[in-house]
């Protein structure tokens, strides 16, 4: 992996536990998770089922809040937000690709990419030009204006990658994006996300569980029993 | 929301139509559109044709009826009937009432008749009276029976029966102005005058025009006149509102439930958007404006239906009830406050829950932890 800044960490965690509380019982998700990501490291966390790897993502991913710890993204100690500049942040600097794509089905698939853009203040033709550039870059140029219900798993799946990417993101986290694909569009999807880790130097952090997904990754971070392997 | 609001606006307007159909019977067989009265302490208008030839100059006034009322008692092999009992010029109330038109069986009296009767279906019984046991016990056409007014016996051929569906007039009975002037001892005097006018011109304008030629008796416009149906009507406009308020606490119910559950169904959606990093308040009105924008095509749709095909639709075809054929009425006051309050339940039913549910964690949101 070649990078411009090699020892530039984009993340750092310090410590992350997560603890939840199912009735009396305490389940320890998260034990201690400390490590950094480079900018444009193209990551895969993994671990069997019930490892923690989707809570450390949410952790990463701002989209859940450490027991103790802390995260660190682009130096900036997430820690001390509040849910609301949490909110502008994940807006401005973060993006999500879910398992099960999470697009609205009320929307074509240009709206739904242009949606967060929207969010952040962007004109209408600003929304437009960069909503259909990065449809165009995943491959859905004849799709703009489809909705989800008329599109196969795997274009659904490009469409979220799309949302995804559209704002720019310094880091795009993505939690078993090809769960509920084939091989064959599970290949695409991975083949998408390493084009743009590669030409745009995109920050990668995917959770996944196929060992064949690791040809695809800068580093594997392997988590056991909440803890790094 | 479409069927809700018909189903708030739809009773509503039967009653309407029910309070719309009392007093056309009430002007059509009773009292006409005014009626003038003798001046207080005064038992009779004086000169009674005078004033009609000059009210009838008007071109606003379509005719007028200068009656004789007294109270009496009516009996027929044994059974009486105490009832108002009306001198009438048979020609005059033809041009005020449709009197003539309501009879069961028989002939409205004429102008030569003398002797003769026509009594409401009240007073004669059968052709279903609602007060059967109160009448005479089915008299017919043809039979004769003594009239007692004011101590004075007279025998009276039956001519006609009539029922106008107004409880009041059905309840009466009807004799040539010339024989209740016998009866009472008067000439060229009246108790009131009728007067229908022309549709162009309201009540309260017609009075004025009346009053304006210098009449010194009292000029009351059928509004006045009714006091009965007033407390008819109020108890209407009471039960109206009654079940209005009914049926917008189960519209409120059911619309508030429709659109908590159709939002609870979105929980993912929500969760997603705010992870996304949508502002919470943005997320929440967006659902508001959806359920607002639900609600208005709904409500104008409704609207549409009942003004555009359900109301024409029932004066075309008006529904047979007992006081006879009514239309649905819509009120357009009453059809906007219903609206307001159905856009207030939609903004309430999605407010609630679209706030609620954006308040919870992403982790309860999008994977239900």
């Amino acid at each position: 992996m070649e990078n411009n800044a090699e020892n530039d960490a984009i993340i750092e965690t310090k410590d992350v536990t997560r603890t939840f509380w199912m009735g009396e019982v305490e389940v320890r998700a998260l034990r201690g998770v400390s490590l950094k990501i480079k900018r444009g490291e193209f990551v895969a966390i993994m671990g069997s089922s019930g490892s923690g790897k989707s809570t450390f993502l949410n952790q990463l991913g701002l989209l859940d809040i450490p027991t103790s710890g802390a995260v660190i993204i682009d130096s900036v100690d997430t820690s001390k937000m509040s849910e609301k500049e949490k909110g502008n942040f994940r807006l401005h600097n973060l993006g999500y690709v879910f398992q099960d794509y999470a697009l609205l089905p009320e929307l074509s698939a240009i709206e739904n990419v242009y949606l967060p853009l929207m969010m952040q203040g962007k004109s209408k033709e600003e929304c437009q030009n960069a909503a259909s550039a990065v449809l165009i870059a995943v491959g859905l140029e004849d799709r703009l204006n489809q909705f989800p219900s008329k599109m196969s798993g795997g274009q659904q799946q490009r469409v979220s990658i799309a949302r995804a990417l559209a704002h720019k993101p310094r880091v795009l986290f993505a939690d078993e994006p090809c769960a509920n694909l084939d091989s064959v569009a599970s290949k695409q999807i991975l083949e998408l996300f390493k084009k743009f880790n590669e030409t745009e130097e995109q920050t990668i952090v995917m959770v996944t569980h196929e060992d064949w997904h690791m040809k695809y990754v800068d580093r594997v971070i392997r988590l056991k029993d909440g803890v790094l392997e | 929301m479409t069927l809700i609001f018909l189903q708030i606006v739809l009773f509503s307007s039967i009653l309407g139509g029910v309070t719309v159909q009392f007093n056309k019977l009430m002007v059509d067989y009773q009292t006409g559109n005014l009626v003038i009265e003798p001046v207080e302490k005064e038992k009779y208008i004086e000169n009674a044709a005078s004033l009609q030839k000059k009210i009838e100059g008007l071109p606003e006034i379509v005719g007028s009826s200068a009656r004789l009322r007294s109270s009496g008692v009516i009996s027929y092999q044994g059974k009486e009937v105490g009832t108002f009992i009306y001198g009438i010029d048979p020609g005059d109330e033809s041009q005020v009432t449709h009197l003539e038109s309501a009879m069961l069986s028989g002939e409205f009296i004429s102008r030569p008749d003398r002797g003769e009767i026509i009594l409401g279906r009240e007073v004669s019984g059968g052709y279903g009276a609602l007060m059967e046991s109160k009448s005479l016990g089915g008299v017919e056409v043809g039979d004769t029976v003594n009239v007692k007014i004011e101590g004075i016996n007279r025998e009276f051929r039956v001519k006609g029966i009539y029922s106008t569906l107004y409880s009041s007039t059905d309840s009466s009975a009807y004799i040539n102005k010339a024989d209740m002037e016998e009866i009472l001892g008067v000439k060229g005097q009246a108790n009131e005058i009728a007067v229908k006018t022309t549709s162009d011109i309201s009540e309260e304008d017609a009075r004025m025009k009346l009053l304006s030629l210098g009449t010194k008796e009292e000029v009351r416009t059928w509004h006045e006149f009714a006091g009965m149906l007033k407390t008819i009507e109020s108890t209407l406009t009471m039960l109206r509102n009654v079940f209005s308020v009914i049926g917008l606490l189960i519209a409120f119910v059911i619309i508030f439930v429709v659109i908590y559950v159709n939002i609870v169904n979105k929980k993912r959606q929500i969760g997603v958007q705010k992870a996304i990093g949508i502002d919470q308040r943005i997320i929440v009105t967006s659902f508001v404006i959806q359920a607002v924008f639900y609600a208005l095509i709904g409500i104008t749709l409704g609207y549409l239906i009942m003004h555009c095909v359900i109301s024409p639709y029932t004066v075309v075809h008006p529904f047979q009830i007992a006081v006879g054929p009514i239309s649905l009425i819509l009120d357009n006051f009453e059809a906007f406050s219903r609206a307001v309050l159905l856009f207030l339940a939609a903004v309430i039913g999605s407010f609630i829950p679209a706030y609620t549910l954006s308040k919870k964690s992403l982790l309860e949101l999008i994977w239900g932890k």
